[in-house]
């Protein structure tokens, strides 16, 4: 049994008051609160370690105790997501280096197309726009719905056997939609195209399980599950690794790099060391370990189910107050943590609401995000304009939430809607 | 060159210059006529990061209403702000 007031120990800023005020954090999908154990984990490279490790480095007492560790996190992460293999783990800053890798590797040719959604990040949108652009390939947009749900009939009609890769967003990051991934993923396979799979608001909340799905590359967002920022994870099947070439060459990439008759020949390590340039992440990788360790702990069923029936209360509750557009499906059991929404009418600025939250609610700073969470094609879709200053407000939960937090935010709400009539 | 948060700044400044005061409303549907100066602003966030900037440095107040924030450049910096 999870004893979840313990679990919110482990976070001391939601135990501290901010401004004389106690602290909502509701802004995880953005980037989730630290615990202790994170910090812990990367204090002692910091402290007791603080040297090379990786492929050819330094093999004196402190480099080779930093080689095992992070070989030790990239397990961690692999059973995280059920790799086959630790050589299916490539360490990048983020989830948006990830996607790039993918997009500027994988082989494409002219008369070639890339399947991808109105609904994704930009992040999961643009590094296949600029691919291309640059080979002349098609770049062909799935509509979600106007309620952000996709229907895999839409993706029939897009993929053909000319789809080299499809890149689509497993759990949305502003209408909260969690997508069909898998069936997505067999319908692109019956044509021979691959499918990167955005992942970063769908594995810190729930079993991602690579193998079922069956998809061949995805890439997490460490930040948004607890672990430090700057360290990211793509997974890639390993044979498609392989035939990837490298996004960046340099240190720690190659075997060796020959010198004959004025020529220099490089000859360089397997996957995913070969992605892995340059001096590394290690203090991350070593918080991206305990963050995946602190959550399976605590169980990702056990987070899913807490955090499934805290989005409904969330949800129903805005929904309930009938003065607010929610972005998304109306259903809570096709939705992650969150819930974008903004006003019916359209006096106030959406920054304003979350400024509103932040400065004016008694012994409360209730934190969201507001804008247009790097989505704006999907909002220009169903007729919001961010080239007009429109935008939504998202509130996003974590493990940390309580049901007392919501109902405080509930409340806030309805005196709000109160104060713009 | 300024740089992105002096850009933002100038921004806000340039606005509650032609009008003061402004809500956040007014001021994000006046970045058009400063493109040089409120670039990289679409979704406001950066609007009131400067706003709040300003604030701190007592050049700007800024009070609630129903229609959202009001911003308001205080008087003796309207000239030389």
């Amino acid at each position: 049994m999870v004893i979840w007031s313990r679990i919110r120990k482990d976070f001391p800023v939601l135990n501290e008051l901010y401004d004389g005020k106690s602290l909502i954090y509701f802004d995880s999908a953005c980037m989730a609160l630290k615990p202790i154990q994170v910090w812990e984990a990367m204090e002692y490279y910091y402290k007791y370690l603080g040297a090379c490790g990786g492929a050819g480095r330094s093999t004196h007492s402190l480099g080779v105790e930093t080689s095992l560790l992070t070989e030790e996190a990239r397990d961690k992460i692999t059973r995280f997501i059920n790799a086959k293999s630790s050589n299916e783990i490539v360490w990048t800053r983020n989830a948006t280096e990830g996607l790039n890798l993918v997009a500027a590797t994988v082989p494409l040719e002219k008369d070639q197309n890339v399947v991808t959604t109105t609904l994704e990040h930009h992040s999961g949108m643009l590094p296949f726009f600029k691919r291309c652009k640059e080979t002349g390939s098609e770049l062909r947009l799935v509509k979600a719905k106007e309620d952000g749900t996709f229907d895999p009939a839409d993706f029939e009609e897009k993929i053909d056997d000319k789809t080299k890769i499809v890149s689509f967003v497993h759990a949305s990051n502003l209408t909260g939609t969690v997508a069909p991934l898998k069936e997505v993923v067999e319908i692109a396979h019956e044509h021979g195209a691959l499918v990167v799979s955005d992942e970063a608001q769908f594995a810190p909340h729930q079993k991602l399980d690579v193998r079922d799905i069956d998809v061949d590359f995805c890439v997490l967002s460490v930040h948004k599950a607890c672990g430090p920022t700057g360290i990211g994870v793509l997974y890639g099947k390993y044979e498609f690794l392989e035939s990837l070439d490298m996004f960046m060459v340099g240190g720690d990439v190659i075997e060796d790099v020959v010198y004959d008759g004025n020529n220099v020949i490089p000859k360089y390590l397997p996957p995913p060391h070969k992605f892995e340039a340059g001096l590394q992440n290690y203090g991350g990788m070593l918080g991206a370990g305990a963050a995946v360790d602190y959550l399976e702990n605590i169980g990702m069923d056990n987070i899913h189910n807490r955090e499934q029936s805290f989005s409904k209360r969330l949800l129903e509750g805005i929904l309930e107050l009938d003065k607010f557009e929610v972005l998304g499906p109306l259903d809570y059991k096709q939705r992650a943590a969150l819930v974008s929404f903004r006003p019916e009418s359209d006096a106030v600025n959406h920054n304003d609401i979350v400024e509103y939250f932040n400065e004016m609610i008694p012994n409360h700073k209730i934190l969201m995000r507001s804008g247009n969470m790097c989505v704006h094609p999907y909002q220009y879709q169903i007729g919001i304009k961010p080239n007009e200053g429109e935008g939504v407000v998202r509130a996003s939960l974590y493990i940390y939430n309580t049901v007392n937090e919501i109902e405080i935010f509930l409340g806030a709400l309805e005196d709000f809607a109160r104060a713009i009539e | 060159m300024s740089s992105f948060k002096e850009r933002n700044v100038e921004c806000i400044l340039a606005i509650l210059k032609k009008q003061n005061p402004a809500t956040t409303k007014e001021i994000m549907a006046m970045r058009d006529l400063f493109p040089e100066l409120c670039a990289g602003c679409t979704s406001g966030g950066d609007v009131i990061l400067a706003g709040k900037e300003l604030v701190e440095q007592g050049i700007v107040e800024r009070e609630w209403s129903s229609t959202g924030f009001v911003w308001k450049l205080i008087s003796g910096h309207n000239e030389n702000a």
